[in-house]
């Protein structure tokens, strides 16, 4: 910063105005504005007005570097085993009286408490950050993956996904804490980012740094970074799988006490559970290869039925498909909690 | 900081220096000088407890508090009437507190008075209470100053 103090003869104060003004912003005076204060005094001798005479003082704003990175959403982001590209989502807003880069890294924490309850115990694979080039808050094709903002404005803020694959193996309640921080970087040159920023260690001419961030999730205050933290949960479906059988008729005793006897009705019933506090599972096929010794009953087949108990109610509506000795249906999605059964009948051979 | 003060006329015993050397030969043309200065509040920790010191603007940021203090002095021999101080608040500065002693404007200098009585116009075309953001300008009157009489005057402002 450079001052100068002046002593000014009679001046016309309104010229010494017109320096002073610069446009105010909500992060503050502008890096690099003056600050020109000037007085003007008038004055009698004698009873005569005398010509009024005005001294000013100048000074020059330094540069205040203040970032925060909050996560946007306040909750942990849901995601099921082996989903490619979850998204927790940030917002970065530059508090800096300048135009600044900032930094991008996504940090994945090794144990821990996470940020929403509950304890870090898994990492990601493929941590990627991008940007929301479109600005419309949610993960896109249209989104560019960065390293640094590029020249964010003084109040500019952008919207930031990390994104990552959550492996296969995960089960419900597992946490995977990630941490996002800015670290401001000199603005000024478009397209690459600029060199780290310290806080002067001496004042010299020209515009000084001061670092004036707060300490975030896992920074200190004044280093020119701000973190915050997100969690990705895992909440997966927990399945369950049970085939039973029983003998309807027989061609000896019809419907009364039937045996399993050659040329006896079987009804299968396979029933899927989805345990409680589980994920809501979808798309769930159901493939049964008959055995040789059983033949299928044509249009058998019965979807989403229900279970009384441990016992299959044997209902449901009709569908599916058979082919290749093989039974074949698509279920309704099941929600946690919830039992579905696929029933059909063959007869024994 | 260059600090860059080609001559510190304002203690007050260089006050009453130079006005002995110009009562000779100014004639008291201009008797009156003027010293701007600006020193910035900052807020030590010393011994566990917080104390506010005045540091020259070496550093200066957004948010930070700042001291004006103008000096005055009459270097004439002759007393002066009618002195009136006008200091227009720099743009990026606001009025830090109203500490009285002093006038305000908040239309540019037009009109002064004290603050609680001054209103402004706002978006919807009536009038409210102007407020410390609003001042435009001080002005302090001092309606007599004797030969070799000096002083300060100070306000305190906020960087935007």
């Amino acid at each position: 910063m450079t001052r100068t103090s002046t002593l000014l003869g009679a001046v016309s104060s309104l010229a010494l105005v017109a320096l002073g003004s610069s446009p105010a912003f909500a992060t503050g005076t502008t890096a690099g504005s003056t600050i020109q204060n000037t007085v003007t005094v008038g004055y009698q001798v004698g009873g005569v007005s005398q010509t009024s005479k005005s001294a000013s003082d100048t000074f020059t704003v330094d540069r205040k570097v203040n970032v925060t990175v909050t996560e946007v959403g306040s909750s942990a982001t849901v995601v099921s085993p082996g989903q490619l590209q979850a998204v927790s989502t940030f917002k970065v807003t530059n508090l800096s009286n300048d135009t600044l880069d900032f930094a991008l890294t996504a940090a994945q924490q090794s144990g821990g408490s996470a940020a929403w309850g509950g304890t870090d115990n898994f990492d990601g694979s493929n941590v990627k950050i991008y940007v929301d080039s479109n600005g419309d808050g949610v993960f896109t094709s249209a989104d560019t993956q960065v390293t640094y903002l590029d020249e964010l404005a003084a109040d500019g803020a952008k919207t930031i996904f990390v994104v990552m694959d959550i492996p296969s193996t995960q089960v419900t309640g597992d946490i995977a804490t990630v941490v996002l921080t800015a670290t401001a970087r000199a603005g000024g040159t478009s397209g690459s980012m600029g060199a780290a920023l310290t806080t002067s260690a001496t004042n010299t001419t020209g515009v000084d740094t001061v670092l004036a961030d707060a300490a975030g999730a896992t920074d200190a205050a004044n280093d020119g970074a701000f973190s915050a933290k997100d969690d990705y949960k895992v909440s997966a479906a927990a399945l369950t799988v049970l085939k039973t059988s029983r003998v309807v008729s027989d061609p000896v005793s019809g419907t009364t006490n039937p045996k399993a006897i050659p040329g006896a009705t079987i009804e299968y019933c396979i029933s899927i559970a989805n345990a409680t506090g589980s994920a809501t599972a979808t798309n769930i096929s159901v493939n049964d290869p008959l055995p040789t010794n059983v033949t299928y009953v044509t249009s058998s087949i019965l979807l989403n039925g229900t279970v009384s108990g441990s016992t299959c109610n044997a209902d449901g509506t009709s569908g599916g498909t058979f082919a290749s000795n093989t039974v074949t249906g698509t279920l309704s999605d099941i929600a946690a909690g919830v039992t579905r059964t696929l029933v059909f009948r063959a007869t024994i051979n | 900081m260059n600090r860059n003060i080609p001559a510190r006329l304002i203690s007050s015993a260089a006050a009453v220096a130079l006005g002995i050397a110009f009562a000779g030969a100014a004639s008291a043309a201009e008797p009156v000088s003027l010293k701007g200065d600006v020193q910035v509040e900052k807020v030590v920790t010393e011994n566990g407890a917080a104390k506010t010191v005045l540091a020259p603007p070496t550093t200066v940021v957004p948010g930070d508090r700042l001291l004006f203090t103008t000096r005055y002095s009459n270097d004439g021999d002759k007393p002066v009437d009618n002195f009136v101080v006008t200091n227009p608040l720099p743009a990026p500065v606001r009025l830090a507190a109203d500490e009285g002693g002093y006038e305000v404007s908040v239309d540019g200098g037009k009109t002064f008075g004290k603050l609680a009585a001054l209103t402004v116009a706002d978006a919807a075309g009536t009038r409210r209470a102007a407020q410390l953001e609003d001042v435009t300008h001080i002005r302090w009157t001092l309606a007599h100053l004797a030969p070799r009489a000096a002083g300060a005057l100070e306000y305190h402002a906020v960087v935007r």
